[in-house]
């Protein structure tokens, strides 16, 4: 551990980190490995083996891993989703040849390096916690998975030398054909962090959704666990749920540094950053509810009595909850975007005032009804005069139905949001773009009528029509307006004369706010649905197979889940923040302002390129 | 500096309490305190959200109320106000305070999950009984004996309905019996109220537990008689 | 101090503090903690302001080898293994069902012999294939029928003859286990050798398979969830 701290103490920019991040990596191996083949030959025998230890003085087990293994996974997913955004804007960069979108990466993929063993550490402690604690559990799952255990350990090896290849090869390659090598190892980064996020994604989706093992070689076995039901839905909800977490992070970064900015420069560098951080954290944000949607749906499939649990049953208020964060996620975007039409393009206030109320207006509306829970909390005398908890009326605003369609109207907002946006401050030249905006209308219109449609007459058909053909539509409808208006607009604005140029750097200090706002919505999002995956296996460690006889089986209700999940938030928040301070402490004494106006510069038509 | 700017907020809030509170009740049932406050704080941030878009609505919003608080420049009824209103916080939070951990006779607001997990012997479970005319008939008679009385005819209202807190379910209601499966309505039937999970407060539900009085054919029989009657179908997966 | 109240102090708490450090620290970087202290604290005050219900797990019923004194005994705590540590629900069901996996075992125990029941479980492969993906229209998560005696279920054979009796209780026959089979830990297995696997109504002789019980030591007091 001493060793740890003296090496962050040291520059970290350079090898150590990487020393670090390789050590804990051997570590797991190791700690993987050894126990594992003595298990293997106890297993038959052994029936007075422990099956749990405690910690009391410490909060408890429990306690004790759901801060460790929650601070993980929030790691993990910063560290999986950071390459991807890096990835994008290299990409960006490169086509449209924008230099600061390739800095941009830069300086992301160094934070990567220094976060990576940060992850690393913190999943080495998970796992010392797990086989201390759990040796019953941990040497059952073992025994079925182990292959992938290994697999998980060769992949761990491969990222780590792609990522030593991708950083330290940043300048070497950057230009011609090396440049497209570069890329190229960011997509192999990609895919190596897509199995490093999928192959533990399939120890926990067993553990909620077990499917038989019969006899077979261990990885005929290993394979069957991790195709389980909800491994799938697992997966493409975090993948992109990643996304997300590292633009929001990413904005949130350029927030702070937006804050305490001190040159003009600073100031118009991080204000962009904030944008295009924001961007693409509501950009992974619109797809993210159709994705928990088919989860939620496999989850109900595959064991009513989970999906019931979770919807209906004692962890209906969570969703409550999880409304309200995600409204305000939602409110918090939009206002970003808002603010960013009224200070970045003069004269624009005026103009916008009324769409954005109405938009406002609509969201708020969305919200009310996606809040509104199905059992009411009431006082006796309430209640009594209710007739139960059900409200006769509001009642109807409780179901799925009604919750689907508000969540697709208020993509739809966002969406338009957007679209506004890009467009403010340009006029279209093109002879056809009165017929372009009458059909762009025209789409919007219909989508959002037909939603609505589809939403109350849900009620009147059969449950299974409504998951199977309404839900449905209504996504692929909402899915049908982003893939026409986005490419529309595009070509609209390709011949647009720019009549009012952006501003960058002239965002007030709440929009600084604003975007750590977003940044912290989405870590508690992620807090909350972590206590929501493991409260839903209620009291089994492996779902109707391995029961929890701890002390520790019960679900602990909200409010106290609620103090663990801000702790963990604000812990996580210290930590990416330390990262950050500890990663970008050499570049000042290094560079100065030089490195920063280079950064800066660039041209303002990036509004019009990052649409694509 | 216009009167508008606080004027129309202001009169929103006023406007759409007294309507939650006051005139939704003449419709329909009263809204309880809870869902009331939901909806004044989402309405308080949009119009926080709205005034604040840019440095000029915020300004005329927010200015005037932060000068007023920090007393710059006033003099004779403004400052006496400023006093008045800055001596009210304390008061506010004393009665808040007072409010909340004075003892009371009022149990406290509770929170019943309606439509708990069944237990694992009752989540795959499917219909026995066929679909045909005659076990629905049959299904209603037994509904007619049994269920009526408290359920009347499908709408929770029988003659029996009324002394019971919480009332009888409305199987008309899209939000009951629409959203769940047959294995679900005969695990309720079945095991009645005291088979419910401590989130679904078995101490308060009044339903009989029927696996004593009736068969598991004529549950499945009722179940058929009951969805038919009420106009619903039940939750599948095919 | 309840502890709902607690961490209510402890939230306004961490507000307070927070709007302590925007109030009077002009410095941007505290600032920005003191916001999200604040953000932190309002959301864990909303969560604690609804009522507070915690979820509690059933009883853990004790299968106590001493207290079986009748068939129906077994046949209860057979049911509780069928839905639990033997994980026959996860594919099978009883009655037909839309997301069952593998065959229904609705009355199961009047078709099959016990002996034969007893060979599915431990011989699954023995007579018949009993790969269910072959038949029907193609599942979703194709499961084949493990050996229950052996890991990772490893049922012990009290714990078999009791599912075998549930089986039968369920189809309405006179369970034929009988409580005297079971072992009693520290004895050992009663030897009784049973007759060659057959199912009723064609007895071909194409079982070969013989049921050979393990004899286990017993498990003094398994813990069964419901």
């Amino acid at each position: 551990m001493r060793n740890h701290e003296a090496s962050h103490g040291r520059d970290l920019g350079g090898l150590n980190a990487w020393g670090l991040s390789v050590a804990g990596l051997a570590l797991l191996a190791g700690l993987l490995g050894l126990p594992v083949t003595g298990w293997a030959e106890e297993a038959a025998g052994a029936s007075a083996q422990v099956s749990y230890r405690d910690f009391p003085q410490l909060g408890g087990s429990r306690n004790i891993i759901w801060v460790i293994a929650q601070i993980h996974l929030l790691l993990a997913g910063f560290v999986l989703g950071v390459p991807i955004f890096a990835w994008l804007c290299e990409i960006v960069g490169w086509k449209t040849g924008e230099k600061r979108y390739d800095k941009l990466a830069k300086e992301f993929t160094k934070l990567l390096t220094s976060s990576y063993a940060t992850t690393a550490l913190f999943g080495g402690i998970l796992l010392f916690m797990l086989i201390g604690f759990y040796p019953k559990l941990m040497n059952y799952l073992t025994d079925i998975f182990f292959p992938s255990f290994v697999f998980y350990c060769v992949m761990f090896l491969l990222e780590t030398a792609t990522l030593y290849l991708y950083w330290y090869g940043w300048d070497a390659m950057q230009e011609g054909r090396a440049k497209v090598f570069h890329l190229f190892l960011g997509f192999l980064l990609n895919v190596f962090a897509f199995f490093i996020m999928v192959v533990p994604n399939s120890w926990a989706t067993f553990q909620a959704s077990p499917v038989v093992i019969a006899e077979g070689s261990s990885l005929a076995r290993a394979w069957a666990a991790t195709w389980n039901p909800t491994w799938w839905p697992v997966n493409i909800h975090r993948l992109i749920a990643n996304v997300v977490l590292g633009g929001f992070i990413c904005g949130a970064y350029a927030g702070v540094r937006y804050l305490s900015a001190k040159s003009a420069e600073e100031r118009e560098h991080y204000d962009w950053m904030g944008y295009v951080g924001n961007f693409i954290g509501v950009f992974g944000m619109l797809p993210l509810p159709f994705a928990g949607y088919w989860l939620m749906r496999e989850i109900y499939q595959y064991n009513q009595q989970m999906g019931i649990t979770l919807m209906g049953g004692f962890l209906s208020w969570l969703f409550i909850l999880q409304a309200m964060l995600i409204g305000v996620l939602f409110l918090g975007a939009n206002y970003y975007f808002w603010m960013g039409i009224t200070y970045r393009i003069p004269g624009a206030e005026t103009k916008y005032k009324k769409p954005i109320l109405a938009m406002l207006v609509i969201l708020l509306l969305c919200l009310g009804v996606w809040m509104t829970p199905h059992s009411l909390v009431a006082s006796l005398e309430e209640a009594r005069k209710l007739g139960g908890t059900h409200h006769p009326l509001l009642g109807v605003f409780g179901v799925m139905s009604a919750k689907m369609t508000v969540a697709n109207l208020m993509i739809l907002v966002t969406f338009m949001s957007f679209i506004m946006y890009w467009r403010a401050g340009k006029e279209e030249t093109a002879t056809w773009a009165k017929l372009a905006r009458a059909v762009m209308s025209g789409v919007l219109g219909v989508a959002a009528i037909v939603v609505i449609v589809l939403g109350v007459w849900g009620y009147f058909v059969p449950a299974i029509v409504r998951i199977n053909y309404f839900s449905v539509a209504q996504v692929l409808i909402v899915l049908f307006v982003m893939l026409t208006i986005t490419p529309l607009t595009a070509l609209l604005l390709k011949s647009a004369r720019t009549t009012t140029e952006m501003v960058w750097g002239r965002m007030p200090p709440r929009a600084g706010y604003a975007l750590v706002l977003n940044a912290v919505m989405v870590i508690l999002l992620m807090t909350l649905m972590g206590y929501a995956r493991s409260s839903s296996r209620v009291h089994w460690h492996i779902y109707g197979v391995m029961r929890d006889s701890s002390e520790y089986a019960y679900s602990p209700a909200l409010g106290y889940a609620a103090a663990f999940m801000s702790l963990n938030t604000f812990i996580f928040c210290m930590l990416v923040a330390f990262i950050f301070w500890v990663a970008t402490m050499g570049d000042k004494a290094k560079a100065g302002h030089g490195a920063m106006s280079a950064m800066a510069g660039g041209s303002h038509e990036l509004d019009e390129r990052s649409g694509r | 500096m216009k009167v508008g700017t606080h004027l129309k907020p202001a009169l929103l809030m006023v406007g759409l309490y007294l309507f939650l509170k006051f005139v939704m009740p003449l419709f329909t049932a009263p809204l309880p305190a809870s869902l009331i406050m939901l909806y004044l704080m989402l309405t308080f941030s949009g119009i926080m959200i709205f005034m604040t878009l840019s440095g000029t609505s915020m300004e005329s919003f927010l200015g005037p109320i932060f000068r007023f608080i920090s007393g710059d420049g006033q003099d004779g009824t403004m400052k006496m106000a400023r006093l008045a209103v800055l001596a009210l916080f304390p008061l506010l939070v004393g009665w808040q305070t007072y409010t909340s951990t004075a003892p009371s006779t009022a149990p406290p607001a509770e929170n019943r999950t309606v439509h708990p997990a069944p237990p694992g012997e009752f989540a795959a479970m499917s219909n026995p009984v066929p679909n045909t005319p005659e076990n629905v008939m049959q299904g209603k008679g037994l509904y007619a004996a049994y269920c009526s009385p408290c359920h009347g005819l499908f709408d929770g209202k029988g003659p029996a309905s009324r002394g019971f807190n919480p009332p009888p379910a409305n199987f008309k209601d899209p939000t009951t019996i629409a959203m769940l499966q047959e294995s679900y309505l005969f695990w309720r039937i079945k095991k009645g109220g005291v088979g419910l999970s401590v989130e679904g407060m078995p101490w308060k539900s009044a339903m009989p537990r029927w696996e004593f009085e009736l068969k598991d054919e004529q549950i499945w029989k009722i179940i058929l008689g009951e969805y038919d009657g009420a106009g619903q179908k039940p939750r599948t997966w095919e | 101090m309840s502890e709902v109240v607690l961490l209510q102090l402890i939230g306004l708490g961490v507000i307070g503090v927070g709007v302590l450090i925007l109030l009077f620290i002009q410095s941007r970087f505290p600032r920005v903690i003191g916001f999200v202290m604040i953000v932190l604290g309002l959301f864990s005050l909303i969560a604690l302001s609804i009522p507070q219900m915690a979820s509690l797990p059933p009883a853990e019923e004790k299968f106590d080898v001493a207290s079986i004194k009748t068939a129906n005994d077994m046949a209860m705590i057979g049911q509780k293994i069928f839905f639990s540590k033997g994980q026959c629900a996860l594919c099978h069901s009883i009655g037909p069902s839309e997301s069952a996996r593998c065959p229904d075992l609705k009355g199961i125990g009047a078709k099959l012999s016990r002996e034969f029941i007893y060979e599915s479980l431990t011989q699954p492969q023995a007579y018949i294939y009993l790969d269910y993906r072959h038949e029907g229209p193609p599942k979703d998560y194709p499961a084949r029928m493990p050996h229950i005696n052996k890991n990772p279920i490893g049922l012990s054979n009290n714990e078999i003859l009791s599912v075998i009796a549930f089986l039968q209780q369920m189809s309405g026959e006179p369970i034929t286990v009988s409580p005297s089979e079971i072992t009693m830990p520290g004895q050992p297995a009663p030897v009784k050798t049973p007759a060659p696997a057959s199912p009723k109504g064609k007895a071909k002789g194409k079982a070969k398979g013989k049921a050979v019980m393990k004899a286990d030591a017993g498990l003094v007091a398994m813990a069964y969830g419901h």
